[in-house]
């Protein structure tokens, strides 16, 4: 018996630390993120998210500027590489090549017999048997303390245009996310309820439209938006998610709604209601958790869609929404500004993750209705 | 004065939020060297006030802010509102757009190979009357700039559909002066002393050369360059553009053997930063950030005239980074030659204030602005060089005065599918190890199934 | 007009004009053509009935038949035409594809795509699903696995640059290489025909949250009686797991397979913000973009092979649901 009781907590534990294993590889590719967005962009490139609590060595640059005295036979430069502030230096150089060639206290020779010496607390002293006729660059290395901040936010929000493709996300979304619900609302209720020739046959196509794939639709929907004079807009954004949201719909409301009470609907029509009443009074209010969750497949959906924005929005910067933002402008203007584009991508996921985190309970159910009986 | 102006352009900044919120007037109107009297005249002329241009082009981030400060002129003299959208995938949303009848009003085009492909399709309007003429007499060089922005309509008659803006000096190599004067190298004037020195620094267990390829849905066309300048440097003018009108196959061994010198520097781990493999996935506009790195990344950037507008912030040119031309062979006695390239006007929507807008681009202004904030040549004659921000802008002036040799991007003189598609796929496959025969064969097999 | 102006405006337009149409048309019926006071009211009550259901269907039917039939038919026609779509070539376009190297590679990787993407995120989800029943956490674990289901492919690909970046200070991989000693940094999206697996796990990460809840709900569904008579067999865990519980689910397993593999067809936002079809990773939806509006015939082209990939699936689906509704 002991034996068993031992396999069997070992294996527990196996599954404890297999789940933990699974969580973390899961979520550190956004913690990441997240960290990043509010690091300075110096620093990001200096060294990992996973090192950003800790303090990061950095080289930097400064010219000896001012006037050299004559003293000795030797022309020297004096002052201090923080210039006003201050600081603590712990290598530095006389040579871009080499930045970090000497310890602090030592004094370096240089080239053409020229030394310099800095002093852990940025103090330098510069000499040259020759005249010296440009200021000298002196390289050091310094510990900057780690450095959170908004910085990235506020960039992307006031100077990068993130603000106007927010509220663009937020414009395309919402009618795209209310009005199929409706529409298909009705649907849904005539193919689980009404008795009509042909119901089957609407069913099966149904299903069968939840697998045309988006891509056929894009060439000869935006000619007939043209030729209807909708061009590339908002309205034609609109109507395209509806059109394209509308099988999983109508799929996902009549698989709640056949399950709801026959005798409820019964009764009530045995009562003298009328099918718009039956709907509007019993079925609908009843459908409410399929209905919210095919709400938030569609705003997931279409805020986190690229591709039918690129098509059927205009393509100027006054109507990006937040993916073609990042993927048009951001990435390639800003690519080597990871700081920017990690606060881009963190503002654009942000709400979806929010309504994830809050609605968590109705996609799931929006989910089984689709996929199980 | 000078308050007022302020005012003004503040009120404008209320009216018209887009174009004057990131974009306000750098050089206060009549001060400094630029030709203050043709844009007075021009703003005296002209009102469209209420009236929006909108333009798309390829300039993003830094180089649109300066775009946007040039545009603020207009607005201020005529009271229009420009809205000015910069878009990595440019070539394929102009297209769309213009199909969808929500073209803006005008397209910057960064190939004339793509102008002329949409010109052909009836999506572009041609220029006004007495453009060409104009042009003709108003650039240097002006009939190959008016040659360049003639197209064939979809009747197949030649009309002028494009006016170049901006000229961009392709063969130069960016570098520290600094770091060369502490390493102790010298500038080199030959490509064999170029290639000594590139080997020199891989000795010294340095890396030589900055590139990368990276640009979004336009990724590889940096490389399209170096190889446009190895044909220029390895064979005659006119079998260069046999080889842009495709009379030259595009597998020729010529070409090949063209490909093949740009790999002598992109394909060797020892000559890049990162080694070979990081040249396809790095981002142009990143790749010379390696010059200014404590320590250095590399030593040399082969890059086009507009590249300081990708510096890092606080870079003088001249003092921080200079350039050289890229050199020719001692040996090969092909002269100096220079390639170069140019991005283009082009009206996709027809509009009166649009018209003007095409206007106020001939005025020395519109050059003058831009010049003053550097990244920017021009081949209008008629600016005044002291508004250049920098000497070394007119150091580019001078390589382009001093060339033997002057010739415009074939990639983007070839048909868009070509220039703006196979190349530059072509050479991201072979910057990340596919041969150059398979390469230069799989491009020529684009092309003839184009026909 | 601002688009929010125009948003509020759609919206109230929208909902009132389908809410109106749909009250007024019954109202119509009702009382107008089919009035229940005429001569004949049982009549006209049936009458009325035979006709609702389908003024109920009319604006979804239509939308529908716009929006996704009519460009199955319409994307096909296309297909037959060159370039400018002035001339018929026939199955010309589709044999220029089937020469074109570029398409071939996309449509290799497509396949590959679509084997391994629903393979793994259907295997991951089934293993978290179990794996997480029975411990005390686990609707944590499950939400937070669950989460990336969220995100956008945009914005995960961008998640994703901090892992693979050709950088030991920003790209995970390269951090855990170089801290194994490793002294060259390794660009995972340039190594051929790896890379389309480190793009697929971008993918996989996301779906295997989907798979993970409607597995994990089907594997509650399973009768306690049956691994109750199992264990006391004395079947071990994993026995129980494979021999009892993964038969009884394997109807939800096909269902979520297949849901996936739509998907996986769908997914163009991945390899255009990661590569951009370079370096071998280009697949069918990428490729078409490529295409799409400036030779309008090869694009259409493209889509109509996606779309016969996915035929099978469909058909299968309806044969599924019409089984069901009998």
């Amino acid at each position: 018996m002991d034996n068993i009781a031992g396999t069997k907590s070992s294996l527990t534990w196996a599954v404890h630390l297999s789940v933990a294993l699974l969580v973390i590889i899961w979520l550190v590719p956004t913690v990441g993120l997240m960290v990043s967005s509010f690091r300075d962009r110096d620093q990001i490139t200096a060294s990992g998210w996973w090192l950003s609590p800790l303090p990061v060595t950095q080289n930097f640059a400064v010219k000896a500027e001012g006037d050299p005295v004559e003293r000795d036979g030797l022309f020297v430069l004096e002052g201090n590489v923080f210039g006003e502030g201050s600081g603590t230096v712990s290598e530095f150089g006389g040579r871009r090549a080499a930045p970090t060639e000497f310890a602090t206290g030592e004094t370096g020779t240089l080239t053409r017999d020229r030394t310099l010496s800095v002093q852990a607390d940025g103090s330098y002293t510069y000499t040259s048997p020759a005249e010296i006729k440009r200021a000298p660059s002196i390289y050091f290395a310094s510990e900057t303390p780690p450095e959170f901040s908004l910085g990235n936010y506020e960039q992307i929000f006031s100077s990068a245009g993130m603000d106007r493709a927010f509220i663009n996300t937020l414009t395309v979304t919402i009618p795209a996310t209310i009005i199929p619900i409706l529409i298909a609302a009705f649907a849904a209720y005539a193919l689980a309820w009404m008795e009509f020739p042909g119901r089957g046959l609407l069913i099966a196509m149904v299903v069968g439209l939840l697998v045309v794939p988006l891509q056929l639709a894009l060439v000869p929907m935006l000619k007939l938006h043209n030729a209807m004079g909708v061009g590339q807009s908002f309205l034609g954004i609109w109507m395209a998610h509806t059109g394209f949201g509308l099988p999983l719909a109508i799929y996902l409301l009549r698989n709640y709604m056949v399950g709801l009470p026959r005798d409820i609907i019964e009764s009530a029509k045995v009562d003298g209601a009328t099918d718009f009443q039956v709907f509007t009074k019993i079925v609908l209010p009843l459908s409410f958790p399929a209905l919210a969750s095919f709400a938030i497949f569609q705003f997931l959906w279409t805020w986190n869609d690229l591709l039918v924005a690129k098509v059927f929005l205009p393509s100027n910067s006054e109507s990006w929404v937040m993916t073609v933002k990042i993927a048009d402008d951001l990435l390639g203007s800003r690519g080597g500004d990871w700081g920017i584009l990690a606060a881009a991508a963190f503002v654009s996921i942000g709400v979806p993750l929010l309504v994830f985190f809050t609605m968590q309970r109705y996609l799931v159910r929006g989910l089984l209705a689709g996929s199980v009986k | 004065m000078k308050n007022q102006i302020f005012t003004a352009a503040a009120a404008l900044a209320l009216m018209s939020t887009t174009a004057l919120a990131d974009g306000h007037l750098p050089f206060a109107p009549g001060e400094g060297a630029f030709s203050w009297d043709s844009y007075t005249a021009f703003a005296e002329a002209n009102d469209f006030a209420g009236q929006t241009v909108t333009i798309t082009g390829p300039w993003t981030g830094n180089e649109k802010e300066k775009f946007d400060a040039v545009v603020a002129y207009f607005a201020e003299a005529t009271g229009a509102t420009v809205n000015y959208s910069g878009s990595d995938s440019f070539e394929q949303d102009i297209v769309v757009s213009a199909r969808a009848g929500s073209a803006p009003n005008l397209a910057v085009f960064p190939q004339p190979g793509l102008a002329a492909d949409m010109a052909s399709q009836g999506l572009l309007t041609p220029l006004p009357e007495g453009t060409s003429d104009w042009v003709a007499e108003n650039f240097a060089a002006g009939q190959s700039w008016v040659d360049l922005g003639t197209y064939a309509d979809a009747d197949g008659t030649d009309q002028m559909y494009g006016m170049f803006y901006r000229v961009d000096l392709k063969s130069l190599v960016w570098y520290s002066p600094e770091a060369f004067d502490e390493a102790g190298f010298d500038i080199p004037t030959t490509m064999e002393e170029l290639k000594a020195l590139t080997q020199q620094i891989a000795d010294g267990g340095e890396t030589p050369w900055c590139i990368g390829l990276g640009s979004g849905a336009a990724t590889g066309w940096p490389a399209t360059d170096w190889v446009e300048d190895m044909m220029l440097r390895t064979n005659s003018p006119a079998d260069y553009d046999a080889w842009v009108a495709n009379e030259m196959k595009f597998d020729d061994p010529k070409v090949v053997a063209a490909i093949e010198e740009f790999g002598f520097f992109a394909r060797n781990d020892a000559f890049v930063d990162g080694g070979a493999s990081a040249v396809a996935n790095t981002d142009f506009r990143d790749s010379p950030t390696g010059l200014f790195e404590i320590p250095p990344k590399c030593y040399m950037h082969r890059q086009a005239s507009f590249i300081p507008a990708f510096f890092p912030e606080g870079t003088t040119v001249g003092e921080d980074v200079d350039f050289f031309y890229f050199p020719a062979y001692a040996e090969k006695d092909l002269g100096a030659p220079v390639l170069g390239a140019g991005t283009l006007f082009s009206i996709t929507n027809p509009s009166d204030a649009t018209t003007a807008f095409l206007e106020f681009l001939k005025l020395p202004i519109a050059h003058e602005a831009w010049m003053a904030q550097g990244g920017f040549l021009t081949a209008h004659a008629g600016v005044n060089l002291e508004t250049y921000s920098e000497d070394s802008l007119r150091a580019q002036g001078k390589i382009l005065q001093d060339a033997t040799t002057f010739r415009f991007d074939a990639s983007d003189l070839m048909p868009a599918e070509i220039g703006a598609g196979a190349f530059w796929t072509g050479m991201v496959d072979y910057a990340t190890g596919a041969s150059a025969q398979d390469v230069a064969k799989g491009i020529q097999d684009r092309w003839d199934a184009l026909n | 007009m601002s688009p929010i102006v125009q948003g509020l405006l759609t919206i109230v337009i929208g909902v009132g004009g389908c809410v109106g149409y749909f009250y007024a048309s019954n109202l119509i019926l009702d009382k107008v053509i089919f009035p229940i006071q005429a001569k004949n009211p049982g009549r006209n009550i049936n009458r009325a009935n035979m006709v609702r259901p389908w003024l109920f269907l009319f604006p979804a039917m239509f939308a529908l038949s716009l929006y996704l039939l009519y460009p199955v038919v319409g994307s096909f026609w296309r297909s037959l035409f060159n370039r400018a779509g002035d001339e018929f070539i026939g199955l010309g376009n589709y044999a220029s594809l089937a020469a074109d190297s570029t398409f071939q590679t996309a449509f290799l990787n497509n396949l590959l795509w679509m084997l391994v993407v629903p393979a793994a995120s259907t295997f991951l989800g089934l293993l978290v699903a179990q794996l997480t029943d029975r411990i005390r956490w686990g609707n944590i674990a499950k939400s937070l696995i669950f989460m990336p289901m969220a995100i956008s492919f945009v914005g995960a690909s961008l998640i994703w640059k901090f892992v693979y970046a050709n950088n030991p200070d920003i790209g995970l991989i390269n951090a855990i290489r170089f801290a194994f000693g490793a002294t060259e940094t390794l660009d995972v999206l340039q190594l051929r025909f790896w890379n389309n697996f480190f793009l697929m796990a971008i993918l996989i990460w996301i779906q295997t949250g989907f798979a993970m809840v409607i597995l994990s709900a089907a594997l509650r569904g399973i009768p306690e009686e049956t691994i109750e008579a199992a264990i006391i067999d004395g079947a071990n865990p994993f026995e129980i797991f494979f021999k009892i519980k993964v038969p009884q689910i394997m109807g939800t397993i096909v269902v979520v397979w297949t849901t996936i593999t739509i998907l996986v067809l769908k997914v163009f936002d991945i390899v255009y913000t990661m590569t951009g079809g370079n370096f071998g990773t280009e697949i069918l939806p990428s490729y078409m973009m490529s295409y799409m509006f400036r030779d309008d015939g090869r694009a259409t082209a493209v889509a109509f092979v996606i779309m016969l990939i996915v035929l099978p699936v469909m058909i299968w689906n309806i044969r599924q649901a019409r089984q069901e509704m009998k």
